[in-house]
C-alpha cells in the first residue's frame, strides 16, 4: 500500500478500481523513419487528423441537443483547430525535416506553439495552451488508437476509476454516459474543467497529482478522499474497512443534510437563525438559492477588478449588480471595493509591494476614499442598480469616525449628482460597517448611530487582534477565532446592535465554522453569512442547539483562566 | 482593393478559443485574403490556429490588411464581431 497526494475536489469518498486512460502530455512514442518512409508518415498524420475531426463532429452532433452552447463551442473550435491547415502543413514539415515518427512531430510541433504562451501574463491565455495541447492529444490518440486499434474509453465499467493526465471538454459528455466513481489527473485545479465535471457528477477528484499517475495500473484498487487530496493504492484489509465506513457515513450524512435544506434555521429553544451565502461571482447567486440561504450577506466585488488592465466602468458595474439584482427577492449586501492587502488590482493602479506591511496600509475604504475614481463609479453603480432589489451596501475595514465622516459627504455627491441627471435611484439604502479592525469593535457604540447594520469581519478581526499573520506559517498556530479577545470583542459588537437596534451579522470564515456555531449562538448572533456549501451543515447544527443551555458554558469560557479548561469548555459546548 | 485598420481587443476574454473560432469561421466567408497582425506576430485570419497564436488579450491593438473585392464588407463585418465582444456574455 502506498499514497498519492494532490488537489482534493468533488465530494466524498470513492472505492474502486483503476483504469488508466492514455491522455496528451504522457509520453508518445518516438522512433526515426527513413527518407523513403516519409510520404507514408505523413499520410499517416493526415489519417490521423481525419480520424480526430470524425471523432470531434461526431460528438459535436451528439451533444446538439444536451449540452450547453459554452461546451458546444469549444467542441466547434476544437474542430476548426484539428482540421486547420496550418497544423497539418508544419507538423509534416517537421516529419520532412527530422525523420521522425507522425505522433512526435506533433509532440515537437506542440511544444513550439506551446512555447509562445509560456510568457504572457494574461492567465486566460495561458490556458490556451492547454487546449492546443488537448487538440493536439486528441490527434496523437487516434494515431496509437490506429496500433491498439480499439476506443480508450470503451468498456470502461460503472464505478471505475478514471485515471488520466487531464479531462478535455469534449470528455465531460463522455464519462457522464459511463458513471464513473471518480477521477485523478496530474493536471488540473479547482476550477479546472476535472473540477467542474466531478462537482457535477457529485463524485470526488483528485488533481494535480503531477506525474503521480505514472506509478498506478489499470486493475488497481484504489481508495479517492476527495476532501483530503489523497488516493491510497493497493490498501491493506484495515484501510479498506475504515474507508468503507466513512463512506457509508458521508451517504448518510449527505442524505441528512438534503433533507433538512427546507426546514428553517431554528434553535431547540425557537430562534430563528438568518443563514446567508458569501459570494465572489454574480452567477455564484444560482447556488445559494439551491442551498436555500435567506439571502446573499456578503457579495465581493474584487473579482470584477481583478485579472485585467482596465477598471470596471459604471455601466458595466451596474450590469452586474442590477442582474444580481434582479434575480432574487431577497436581499443582497453588496460590499465596496476591498482591494490592497491581499487583493490587489491587476494593471499596477499603483505599487502597493513598496508598503512594507499591506495588511495595515492603504486598502479597503482608505484606498476607495484617497481614490475617488475608483470609489465613484462603483457607488454610482450600486445606487442605480438599488431599484432592482433589495439592497444593501457594506463598508470594508471602517476604523474612525472621520472615514464615516468623509464617506457620507461623498455619498451625498453621488445621490445629489443621480438626482440632476434624472437617473432613478432608491434615497435610502441601507449603509453598513464592517467591523473587522479592532478600534471599531471597541468603538462599534459610536458606529452604530450612524449606520444601519454592522458585520464582523472576522478574519481580519481575529489577525489584527491577535496580532498574527496567518499566511505566516511559524506563528499561525497562534490564530485562534475562539480566544477569549476575539470572543469579548464579538459579544460587545453584538450587545452594541441590540442596544441600538440595528441588525448585526457575521461574514468571516468563522461564521461557517460549526466548530463556532454554537458560541456564536450563545454570544447573541442571529445573522450569519458564509459559503453556501456549509449552509446546510450550519443549520443542522442551529437545529440541534439550545442556547439556554449553552449560555452558561460559555459565559465562562469568556472569563476562564486555564487552557485545559477552556478546551474542555468547547468540548463540552460542541457535544 | 487593399483595407488596413487597426483594431482593439475590447472582451475580457482576449482572443480566446471560442473568439479565435468566430473570427476564423467568418472570415473564411470572403473572397479577401485578410491577414490580422500584433506587434509581435502575424496571422491568417482564415486560420484558427494562427489567430490563437497571437495571444491577444484584452487591450490588444492589432492590424488588420484586407486585400480583395469584398474587402469592406469583410472589414466591417470583423469590426461589428470585435464590438459585440464575440457575441458572448462577459
Amino acid at each position: 500500500m502506498f499514497t498519492l497526494h494532490g488537489t482534493g475536489v468533488g465530494f466524498g469518498i470513492a472505492i474502486g478500481t483503476a483504469r488508466l486512460i492514455r491522455r496528451p502530455g504522457q509520453e508518445v512514442p518516438e522512433y526515426s523513419i527513413l527518407s523513403g518512409q516519409v510520404n507514408q508518415e505523413i499520410q499517416r498524420l493526415t489519417d490521423g487528423i481525419h480520424s480526430a475531426a470524425d471523432c470531434l463532429s461526431a460528438y459535436y452532433e451528439d451533444i446538439h441537443d444536451a449540452s450547453t452552447s459554452e461546451v458546444q463551442g469549444i467542441l466547434e473550435a476544437h474542430l476548426m483547430m484539428v482540421q486547420d491547415p496550418i497544423l497539418l502543413e508544419q507538423s509534416a514539415s517537421i516529419i520532412r525535416e527530422r525523420l521522425v515518427n507522425a505522433e512526435f512531430a506533433l509532440q515537437l510541433h506542440c511544444e513550439n506553439l506551446q512555447a509562445v504562451f509560456r510568457n504572457i501574463d494574461d492567465p486566460y491565455m495561458r490556458n490556451k495552451s492547454d487546449e492546443i495541447s488537448q487538440v493536439i492529444g486528441r490527434i496523437q490518440d487516434e494515431l496509437l488508437g490506429q496500433h491498439a486499434g480499439q476506443s480508450s474509453l470503451e468498456g470502461i465499467k460503472e464505478g471505475e476509476i478514471i485515471v488520466t493526465h487531464d479531462l478535455m471538454p469534449a470528455d465531460t459528455i463522455e464519462y457522464k454516459k459511463y458513471h464513473v466513481g471518480a477521477f485523478l489527473t496530474n493536471l488540473g485545479g479547482p476550477i479546472s474543467h476535472t473540477a467542474i465535471l466531478a462537482r457535477s457528477m457529485q463524485i470526488p477528484a483528485i488533481v494535480g497529482l503531477h506525474e503521480g499517475i505514472r506509478y498506478l495500473k489499470t486493475g488497481d484498487t484504489l481508495v479517492i478522499d476527495g476532501k483530503r487530496g489523497i488516493v491510497l493504492v493497493e490498501p491493506d484489509d484495515a484501510a479498506l474497512d475504515v474507508y468503507h465506513k466513512r463512506a457509508a457515513k458521508i451517504k448518510r450524512v449527505a442524505r441528512e443534510l438534503e433533507a433538512i435544506k427546507y426546514k428553517p434555521a431554528r434553535t431547540l429553544d425557537g430562534r430563528t437563525i438568518e443563514l446567508n451565502a458569501n459570494i465572489e461571482f454574480a452567477d455564484e447567486l444560482k447556488q445559494s438559492l439551491e442551498c436555500n440561504a435567506s439571502g446573499i450577506g456578503l457579495y465581493r466585488t474584487e473579482s470584477l477588478y481583478m485579472n485585467r488592465k482596465e477598471l470596471p466602468d459604471e455601466a458595466e458595474q451596474f450590469d452586474v449588480y442590477s442582474t444580481l439584482l434582479n434575480s432574487t427577492e431577497r436581499p443582497v449586501t453588496i460590499r465596496t471595493l476591498d482591494l490592497g492587502a491581499d487583493k490587489q488590482v491587476d494593471g499596477g493602479r499603483r505599487n502597493m509591494s513598496l508598503a512594507t506591511n499591506p495588511a495595515l496600509g492603504l486598502r479597503a475604504i482608505r484606498l476607495c476614499l484617497h481614490d475617488l475614481t475608483l470609489f465613484k463609479p462603483q457607488l454610482r453603480a450600486l445606487y442605480r442598480a438599488s431599484i432592482h432589489g433589495d439592497l444593501r451596501i457594506m463598508i470594508p475595514m471602517v476604523s474612525s469616525q472621520a472615514e464615516l465622516d468623509q464617506l457620507f459627504i461623498v455619498l451625498d455627491e453621488v445621490r445629489d449628482e443621480l438626482a440632476q441627471e434624472n437617473l432613478p435611484f432608491k434615497p435610502h439604502v441601507p449603509i453598513g460597517g464592517m467591523i473587522e479592525v479592532p478600534a471599531a469593535a471597541v468603538t462599534a457604540d459610536i458606529f452604530a448611530k450612524r449606520l444601519d447594520f454592522l458585520s464582523i469581519g472576522t478574519n481580519d478581526l481575529i489577525q489584527y487582534t491577535l496580532a498574527i499573520d496567518r499566511i505566516d506559517d511559524e506563528v499561525n498556530y497562534l490564530y485562534d477565532p475562539l480566544h477569549p479577545a476575539v470572543l469579548r470583542l464579538i459579544k460587545s459588537v453584538i450587545d452594541v446592535g441590540q442596544n441600538a437596534g440595528i441588525p448585526v451579522s457575521m461574514c468571516g470564515e468563522m461564521a461557517g465554522d460549526i466548530e463556532c456555531t454554537r458560541i456564536l449562538l450563545a454570544l447573541g448572533l442571529r445573522e450569519f453569512s458564509m459559503d453556501s456549501a456549509v449552509i446546510s451543515e450550519v443549520k443542522q447544527r442551529v437545529r440541534g442547539t439550545h442556547i439556554g443551555e449553552i449560555e452558561p458554558m460559555v459565559r465562562d469560557l469568556l472569563t476562564v483562566n486555564e487552557s485545559d479548561r477552556y478546551r474542555d469548555l468547547i468540548q463540552l459546548i460542541n457535544r | 482593393m487593399r483595407l488596413e485598420q487597426d483594431i482593439r481587443v475590447i472582451n475580457k476574454l482576449g482572443l480566446h478559443t471560442r473568439a479565435a473560432a468566430k473570427l476564423a469561421k467568418l472570415c473564411s466567408r470572403f473572397e479577401s485574403s485578410i491577414e490580422i497582425a500584433s506587434s509581435k506576430r502575424r496571422a491568417d485570419a482564415k486560420s484558427i490556429m494562427s489567430v490563437m497564436m497571437l495571444a491577444a488579450c484584452q487591450g490588444t491593438e492589432l492590424k488588420m490588411v484586407v486585400e480583395g473585392e469584398d474587402a469592406a464588407e469583410a472589414l466591417r463585418q470583423i469590426n461589428d464581431l470585435f464590438e459585440s465582444c464575440f457575441e458572448e456574455r462577459e
